[in-house]
């Protein structure tokens, strides 16, 4: 079976449109029509697409961008980074992940975290001071915290299914891991070691550790 | 040198304008020349708590609109001369007063006073904002009960973020009893939260609802552990070292003596 030259997924704040660099623009062209047309109704108008091709031709692009504007769409075409491109050659895409994988960056924060507040890193975080309740971390990479952790934390938030979140006290009011979702129990226990939430056989896992 | 303090809190109904009027008190008792300033707009009561409602001519807002002069609009306390009150209007509303007006006001005062004490109102929006623009320290006021401690965390952030750096906390309305048997937050768990100084632990007590009834603030009274409480705060505040008080708890030969009416309440 051949692969699809063009892909519709639906994503966290729309739809992602992906497509195949190696297909010509007609190509692509018939097969988007074919998409919307074969389920007309299920794209509400206005829905907006994120194209998600780092290395497509220009004209390629200004093609679908017009061709989606007929059907009443909106495109994104400046996602905040190609995340996953469809590629004629996935071997040397392949190629182009590992040094990304190497190179890793932390955010340090030296202070308690308030409610209310929102920490967002794409890297990993580190706090030195409490995360308290009402405050949302979000990482794409693990989360450490040196503290006592009250509040909301994701890591891996963009799909990172081996990112963990450690903390001196973990009583958060959720945990979330990748696609995750884990909240505390509705009778919190004060823990007086240190613990790691992680994802295990399809689930998020609490252990405590040492450190 | 004179200080620019802003009660504050975040949270309504945990005793802002009953702190105000209690260290206003407290301090003028100590001979400091002390004015209050109230900043709730639109929903006024600190001249209320002093007992001097009846005595307002004018008003911040006509203060800030250039209609009279800050001495005219100051009103003396009753028994202190060196205590006065700035209240604020009932009728005009928030949008009233903006925090650059507020800030100039304080550095007017200032020149002429030990304390500037305002009494923040409720909330995080406009009015908060004005109330804390000329302030030098803040004062939070919480209660050990969740809702409290999580606007009071709020709050401190908020002040953080207008580079209000020295804040400083006051646990208000605790249960001895309650806290004792594990039903209401303890101490250390709102310190450890909030990670700020702590100045002061006020029981719960119902002289201060029955002062402030009569608009004599509790701080006076040595009868009342609130007005101990408050009055070691005050001695706190002008860099006196106060160990924080044991409450006194109910045992059991002080229910007994209730049972039989031989001890009165308190």
């Amino acid at each position: 079976m051949s692969r699809e030259l063009v892909t519709i997924k639906g994503g966290k704040d729309g739809f992602r449109l992906l497509v195949d660099s190696s297909a010509s623009m007609k190509e692509i062209e018939a097969e988007i029509k074919k998409k919307l047309d074969s389920n007309p109704g299920f794209f509400p108008e206005g829905t907006k697409f994120e194209l998600e091709v780092a290395d497509l031709d220009r004209s390629v692009k200004k093609g679908i961008d017009q061709l989606l504007s007929q059907h009443g769409f909106g495109v994104d075409n400046s996602p905040k980074q190609a995340r996953r491109s469809i590629s004629s050659q996935p071997a040397s895409s392949n190629q182009n992940m590992q040094p990304e994988s190497v190179v890793q960056e932390m955010m340090v924060l030296n202070r308690t975290i308030r409610g209310g507040e929102e920490i967002t890193s794409q890297s990993s975080i580190l706090i030195c001071g409490n995360v308290n309740p009402g405050a949302q971390i979000i990482a794409g990479g693990s989360i450490d915290i040196r503290g006592t952790c009250r509040g909301m934390v994701h890591a891996g938030a963009w799909g990172d299914t081996n990112a963990v979140i450690i903390a001196d006290r973990l009583m958060p009011t959720q945990v979330r891991i990748a696609n995750m979702i884990a909240r505390s129990p509705d009778t919190m226990e004060k823990s007086d070691f240190a613990e790691r939430a992680c994802i295990k056989d399809g689930q998020i896992i609490i252990e405590p550790i040492e450190r | 040198m004179s200080e620019v303090i802003v009660v504050t809190s975040g949270k309504g109904g945990v005793g802002k304008s009953t702190t105000t009027a209690n260290l206003g008190v407290g301090l003028a008792m100590r001979g400091q020349k002390v004015v209050l300033i109230d900043t709730d707009t639109g929903l006024r009561n600190l001249d209320l708590l002093l007992g001097l409602e009846n005595r307002i001519m004018y008003d911040l807002v006509d203060v800030i609109e250039g209609r009279v002069e800050i001495k005219k609009a100051l009103v003396r306390h009753k028994k202190f001369d060196n205590l006065q009150l700035l209240p604020t209007s009932q009728v005009k509303d928030k949008s009233a007063v903006n925090p650059a007006d507020l800030m100039v006001l304080c550095d007017e005062l200032r020149k002429e006073y030990d304390y500037v004490i305002i009494d923040c109102p409720a909330g995080i929006e406009q009015g908060f904002q004005t109330a804390i623009a000329g302030a030098d320290t803040a004062i939070v006021v919480t209660m050990p009960e969740v809702s409290a401690v999580r606007d009071a965390d709020k709050i401190i952030g908020e002040l953080g973020r207008s580079e209000k750096d020295n804040i400083k906390l006051i646990i208000n309305r605790i249960r001895p009893a309650m806290v004792e048997s594990g039903e209401m937050m303890d101490m250390d768990d709102i310190n450890d939260i909030l990670a700020i100084k702590c100045i002061g632990q006020v029981p719960d007590d119902i002289k201060v609802v029955t002062s402030a009834n009569r608009g004599e603030p509790v701080v006076g009274d040595n009868d009342s552990q609130a007005g101990r409480a408050y009055a070691n705060i005050v001695g706190r505040l002008m860099g006196e070292d106060i160990p924080f008080m044991e409450f006194e708890k109910e045992g059991f030969f002080t229910k007994l003596k209730k049972a039989f009416g031989l001890k009165k309440n308190g």
